[in-house]
């Protein structure tokens, strides 16, 4: 289902590629600024839409693979619950905050990697924002990546 | 003071999604040349949008710079033709 417009198929991919940073953006202020791993996700899969949308399944420069969205939603999904564990053993309740230094034994360089000089420091929301941002993106693309392979199917069969 | 948070997930981030870039499928073509207007493209929006995860360091976007970094270096370390 792919476009025939020749300035849709300039425009489309530095579009998409401009899309795609400004939601790595957003992933990672989320937790001081409006935004955050489900937004910035779905900017990252808006981008990747697009050049689906317009290119078409198959002849995408971004498209992904089975493997690679299976990775990357198992990655997302077992950080998020292994924070989450460490905030039930740690602090007693599933994921709960216990900011980055973890059981005394993170080293301080590590700490400061994305510590806000503010007092409200967020602890491991930046980590757990990447981790849902993963997640969402690859699950959004892989819905669009899956109609089109649908449609593609339907259209072959009439 | 700079953060290296930004700069160093916005580099992985880039990576990731940058190695499934490939450019010999589709019928147009992206030459060096253009992959050096998107390149000035995307300098110019971290510009505007200021010192944005952390405004208390450089004013440009690290983190918007550092994943458009590692689109083209994943692109060009990683991406494999179909």
């Amino acid at each position: 289902m792919s476009q025939n417009s020749v300035i849709l198929k300039l425009i489309s991919l530095p579009i998409s590629i401009i899309l795609i940073c400004l939601g790595v953006m957003t992933i990672l202020g989320g937790h001081i600024t409006p935004g955050g791993g489900f937004q910035g996700g779905a900017m990252i899969a808006s981008g990747v839409i697009l050049s689906i949308l317009v290119y078409g399944l198959g002849n995408s420069p971004l498209e992904f693979s089975h493997a690679f969205i299976e990775v990357l939603e198992s990655v997302g999904a077992l950080g998020f619950i292994i924070f989450g564990l460490i905030g039930l053993f740690v602090g007693g309740f599933f994921l709960y905050n216990v900011g980055t230094d973890i059981l005394n034994v993170v080293p301080a360089s590590i700490q400061a990697i994305l510590h806000y000089p503010d007092v409200t420091n967020a602890g491991i929301i930046p980590y757990l924002n990447i981790f849902v941002g993963l997640k969402v993106f690859v699950g959004l693309s892989s819905i669009v990546i899956a109609f089109e392979g649908f449609k593609k199917l339907t259209e072959e069969g009439e | 003071m700079l953060s290296l948070g930004p700069i160093i997930f916005g580099l992985i981030l880039g990576l990731i999604i940058g190695s499934q870039l490939k450019l010999n499928v589709n019928d147009t073509n992206f030459t060096l040349g253009a992959f050096v207007v998107i390149f000035i493209a995307g300098i110019i929006v971290a510009w505007q949008s200021g010192n944005y995860p952390f405004y208390t360091d450089l004013p440009i976007s690290t983190a918007f710079l550092s994943a458009l970094i590692g689109i083209f270096v994943g692109k060009l370390i990683f991406a494999r033709s179909k």
